[in-house]
């Protein structure tokens, strides 16, 4: 009846039709979900010349490599360096799966050991870094890169109890001071499930990395008898300490010297390694297999090398970095409270975090969701 | 009425609508359909999501582990819009009824927070509640206030506010002064004309700012996340761990699906309240 365009009645065939062929475009781009690139062995396992060939496109966790080393760098060599930051190592793999290209990235050993089985990474040659002779001999044959050719290891940390020492008189040693009564609704465990399961493992006596039913269900318990006292779950240890609403903080050794340098009194800032067991990691330089420009990348590995370089980012991050020379500039930052350090003692003694296995690692999800929903 | 008259006109009028019908596709539909696709999937060794057929990340959503989650989120969202309508609705029944020249300013600074993130603006809240933050200064003795479940409801609050005052001062907005004239005229007191003109008259704003409160303030996981404490997990924590946490998108996106229509029931009894309304 009517002819205004404004008022006729809209037909869903029409609409309808108009969207298929939208959708079904939309629909096949979407299953680009899971298409990782298969690199052949031949790809992976040239060498490469450590010669700058591009910009570098790094990809890293924020503030954990000083910015002046990165402005030196560009000006040495003439490149450009594209930063981007990851937040979490699966944020980290969730770019890398879905086909962004980097020349630089930091993975946990973990995620090395899964990256490199995966066929993901690119071979590093050591003769192509001429600084790399300071790397200690620990790292020759570690346990996720057994030939120490797809990674130079960038920083270690040990994880354990961070408190004041101004506030919590006696610390017993044991990882059990996360309920010490002084601390009640002032104490806070690492977002963080292989952590809490780890330190769960340890206090029972298992392994750091059991993925035993009843070694998890034990650590399971641990926690869960701990939750109650505790203000909350964060990975924000610095901040948690720094505003005083933590005495007692499951953290990381390098974060205790982050802590440090934003306080007043940096000396009521102490950590503990526990006796059960200390967790250690590494953060590893690694270059992915479809890197555009590993060149650069190899040249600027060797830059962060260079001993004086080395020792100004351990300033910056404070973080220790496992070569000789730079090391001892991390232990001069902490004389005062040595068990901060991580050294190679620390390396052959205690446990590392390993890869679990999917079953294994799939145990320890469903584990940490009881943690957090019960 | 429509067929071979309305054919050409209606071809014209459909056309409207395929910019937004484009961007309802590309930004609402695909990315809903591909959430409901890796919910079927499956993961590879390294966590990335595979397309396949595993319905059992739908029975694992209804482990009774997750209820006081469930619960938990209802919970705080409804505390939250109740907390939303006694602080929003005065604010917006001043302004519509008061606000006079100011009116268009005053909203304007309704609408302002939002012009810095929601997750700074969060932050925020944790350097003021913070046990040496500055409400403590003030304080002198220590109240602990972050962490709590307290904390969480009041980000909520502080976050989703506008929404509820935004479709209040609507319904205020539009409705004739002259009927509490009329109320009055007829000797009700202040309290009764509100009760039995104004408070019917704006009760679809009232419900259209629950709604608009309650869907966000359910599915929240950055509130409970800065503000919380240990014993204030919300779905949406329970979501985003399944994503950034146990690498597990398919069971994380089963989680999302249950809970849209979980949260489906909620809007459908909206809209036929709203459609009802409208017919009369």
């Amino acid at each position: 009846m009517t002819r205004d365009p404004w008022k006729a009645p809209l037909r869903r065939r029409e609409l309808l039709q108009g969207g298929a062929g939208l959708a079904l475009g939309l629909g096949l781009a979407g299953c680009g979900v899971g298409n990782q690139e298969q690199a052949s062995k031949e790809q992976t396992e040239r060498v490469v010349e450590a010669k700058v060939d591009g910009d570098l496109v790094y990809f890293n966790w924020s503030e954990y490599l000083e910015p002046k080393l990165i402005k030196a760098f560009e000006k040495q060599y003439g490149v450009k360096v594209r930063e981007s930051n990851f937040d979490s190592m699966q944020g980290m793999m969730a770019k890398l799966r879905s086909g962004n290209r980097y020349d630089l990235i930091f993975p946990s050993s973990e995620w090395v050991d899964r990256l490199r089985k995966a066929n993901q990474l690119l071979r590093i040659d050591l003769d192509q870094l001429p600084n790399a002779d300071t790397v200690y001999d620990y790292f020759a044959t570690p346990w996720y890169d057994p030939q120490a050719d797809h990674t130079v290891p960038y920083a270690m940390y040990a994880t354990g109890i961070i408190y004041r020492a101004d506030k919590i008189g006696d610390m017993s040693g044991s990882w059990n001071d996360m309920v010490n009564p002084t601390a009640d609704g002032r104490a806070f465990l690492l977002d963080d499930f292989q952590e809490v399961i780890g330190a769960g493992n340890l206090v029972s006596g298992a392994e750091l990395n059991s993925v035993d039913e009843g070694d998890v269900e034990k650590a399971k318990e641990w926690a869960l008898s701990v939750k109650p006292k505790l203000r909350g779950f964060s990975t924000d240890d610095v901040q948690n300490m720094v505003s005083g609403n933590a005495w007692i903080h499951h953290g990381w050794n390098g974060d205790v010297v982050n802590i440090r340098n934003q306080v007043d009194k940096p000396e009521n800032y102490s950590f503990q390694k526990c006796s059960e067991g200390i967790p250690l990691g590494t953060d590893c330089f690694a270059i992915p297999a479809n890197a555009e420009h590993p060149g650069t990348a190899l040249t600027f590995i060797n830059f962060i090398l260079d001993p004086e370089n080395a020792s100004k980012n351990i300033e910056y991050m404070g973080y220790p970095m496992p070569y000789t020379g730079p090391d001892e500039t991390f232990a001069g930052l902490v004389k005062d409270d040595p068990a901060i350090n991580v050294t190679v003692e620390d390396l052959e003694s205690g446990q590392q975090f390993e890869n679990l296995g999917a079953e294994g690692r799939r145990l320890w999800d469903r584990t940490w969701t009881e943690i957090k929903a019960g | 009425m429509d067929g071979d008259q309305g054919g050409l006109s209606g071809r014209f009028a459909a056309r409207t609508l395929f910019p937004g019908g484009f961007w309802l596709l590309a930004f609402f539909a695909a990315p809903l359909g591909l959430v409901i696709a890796v919910s079927f999937g499956t993961t590879d060794e390294l966590g990335g999501a595979i397309y396949g057929w595993y319905p059992e990340n739908y029975s694992r959503v209804f482990d009774p582990l997750f209820a006081p989650v469930l619960l938990r989120s209802v919970g705080y969202a409804l505390a939250t819009v109740v907390l939303c309508l006694l602080l929003g609705y005065p604010v917006a029944y001043y302004i519509a009824r008061f606000g006079g020249r100011r009116k268009q300013a005053l909203i304007a600074l309704v609408v302002l927070p939002f012009f810095v993130n929601y997750l700074i603006r969060t932050y925020a809240w944790v350097a003021i509640l913070s046990d040496e933050g500055v409400i403590n200064g003030f304080l002198g003795e220590p109240v602990r206030f972050l962490n709590t479940p307290w904390a969480v409801i009041g980000g909520l609050v502080y976050g989703y506010l506008a929404f509820m005052i935004l479709p209040v001062y609507a319904a205020l907005d539009r409705m004739d002064p002259a009927l509490i004239e009329a109320g009055k005229d007829l000797y009700g007191t202040e309290l009764s004309t509100f009760i039995h003109v104004t408070w019917p008259t704006t009760f679809q704003g009232v419900l259209a700012g629950c709604v608009l409160v309650f869907l966000p303030a359910v599915g929240d996981f950055v509130s409970a996340q800065l503000l919380g404490g240990p014993g204030t997990y919300m779905v949406g924590n329970l979501i985003q761990q399944q994503f950034f946490g146990a690498e597990d998108w398919p069971f994380g996106s089963a989680l999302t699906t249950v809970m849209m229509l979980f949260l489906l029931v909620f809007m459908v009894f909206y809209l036929r309240s709203a459609a009802r309304e409208a017919r009369t």
